[in-house]
């Protein structure tokens, strides 16, 4: 049986002049798509850098597919699209696509042509010149046309135009269909969390802030409505956001509040599930 | 293959617990008959905003209760449903529509007469 750990990053480190990642753990297990949000500057292209090894961690380690060792053998296993092909600016599209297909022995020409057709890529355009949201989608038909098992993507639709982006999910959720595939996304779009992720990763200042089942999310987060704001509330460790007019609390452990309202004899009016927007807003914010 | 399922915003009840209910009450009305296929667990899960954890969880579920079958490389399908479960269901799916009828009357200081009056008045409204 093959692993189920596509990664696992064990206390990993690397310091720079003014940013540290890390101490940071973190594994991605076969069959789910783990969503890495954070501000800007948090760390997630850092952390995508290094688990790909173009950069070299300061302490800990980075388990692909249960190896340690960098190998041939996960490098072709894994589809990356980060703005890593900066360098060939001066490359035609086609050009570039004879250059990478080499490096992978699993490369499908027609998987690549399909794509190349379905986004309108112009294979005779000079990389350099291709728009920003081009350059994205190139990257992406890129990352996908070698058969991986692990997509690792970095804000992969961030400026795309709106028909690429849904078609882009729509083949994502294509890819991860038979439930032997993984991915990791940082994305800022919500779209993204909602319709392609299980599980959420907040990154803060270089380190893993929280992590969620999505489901946990809508089940455990709401916005309760009750009769008064008392300092309990105010202060309970459960309560991100409170409102005193009309009285309402955002918390994200429903039931820690209920038993609270209940000992202090307070009356819960309404609860309200909270949007996938929201949370991420409230999650972001209040590291 | 769009299926009618809405997660509520309002509803405390879990979500997994929300889309077995809807398909439940779904393939028990018939709206989706036997042989229907169904969606994988992937695009369920990104169609309601869920996870694949929940949807596999609801599959698993419905699998072992008889509603649906999965056909290893075909995709998963309703099952013909023999009438006592039909039943039993029909009544769960009433029973449930009720209760939370009479909580949410309970919540505005309804009375238990109020409450009777009210459903006396409905039930005549529909059958005469």
């Amino acid at each position: 049986m093959e692993t189920t750990t596509m990664i696992q990053v064990k206390e990993l480190t690397r310091t720079f002049k003014r940013f540290t990642l890390g101490p940071l753990n973190l594994d991605v297990e076969r069959g789910i798509a783990v969503g890495v949000i954070g501000a800007n500057g948090s760390g997630k292209t850092t952390l995508f850098r290094l688990i790909m090894r173009l950069l070299k961690e300061d302490t800990g380690n980075i388990q692909m597919f249960g190896l340690t060792e960098e190998n041939d053998e996960w490098k072709g296993k894994i589809g990356f699209a980060g703005g890593l092909l900066d360098a060939y600016d001066f490359l035609r599209v086609e050009e570039l696509k004879n250059l990478i297909s080499r490096w992978y022995p699993a490369w499908d020409e027609d998987q690549f042509l399909y794509f190349v057709n379905r986004y309108k890529i112009d294979v005779f355009e000079r990389f350099g010149k291709c728009s920003k949201g081009t350059k994205k989608k190139l990257e992406f038909v890129f990352a996908l046309s070698h058969n991986p098992e692990l997509l690792l993507l970095d804000e992969p639709t961030a400026g795309v135009d709106l028909v690429s982006q849904r078609k882009m999910k729509e083949d994502l959720i294509r890819f991860m269909e038979d439930g032997t595939k993984s991915i990791l996304l940082a994305t800022h779009e919500v779209d993204e969390i909602n319709q392609l992720c299980d599980e959420i990763v907040v990154l803060d200042r270089g380190r893993v802030m929280h992590r969620y089942n999505k489901d946990d999310i809508y089940d455990q987060w709401a916005r309760i409505w009750v009769s008064v704001v008392n300092d309990d509330l105010i202060h309970h460790p459960n309560v991100i956001h409170y409102e005193t007019a009309p009285p309402q609390i955002v918390t994200n452990q429903v039931e820690a509040i209920q038993e609270i309202v209940q000992k202090n004899e307070m009356k819960i009016q309404h609860i309200q599930r909270l949007s996938m927007e929201e949370v991420l807003e409230y999650l972001i914010e209040s590291n | 293959m769009k299926i009618p399922i809405q997660i509520s915003d309002e509803s405390r009840e879990p979500i997994y617990h929300q889309i077995e209910n809807q398909l439940r009450t779904l393939i028990a009305g018939g709206q989706l008959p036997p042989g229907t296929p169904l969606p994988s667990i992937r695009a369920l899960a990104s169609e309601l905003g869920c996870s694949v954890i929940t949807t596999r969880r609801v599959y698993q579920n419905l699998e072992m209760s008889g509603f649906i079958k999965t056909v290893q490389g075909k995709g998963t399908f309703v099952r013909e449903i023999d009438h006592e479960q039909l039943q039993k269901t029909k009544q769960k799916v009433i029973y449930d529509a009720f209760e939370k009828a009479i909580e949410q009357g309970v919540q505005l200081g309804c009375t238990e007469e109020e409450l009777k009056s009210i459903f006396e008045e409905l039930v005549r409204k529909n059958f005469h």
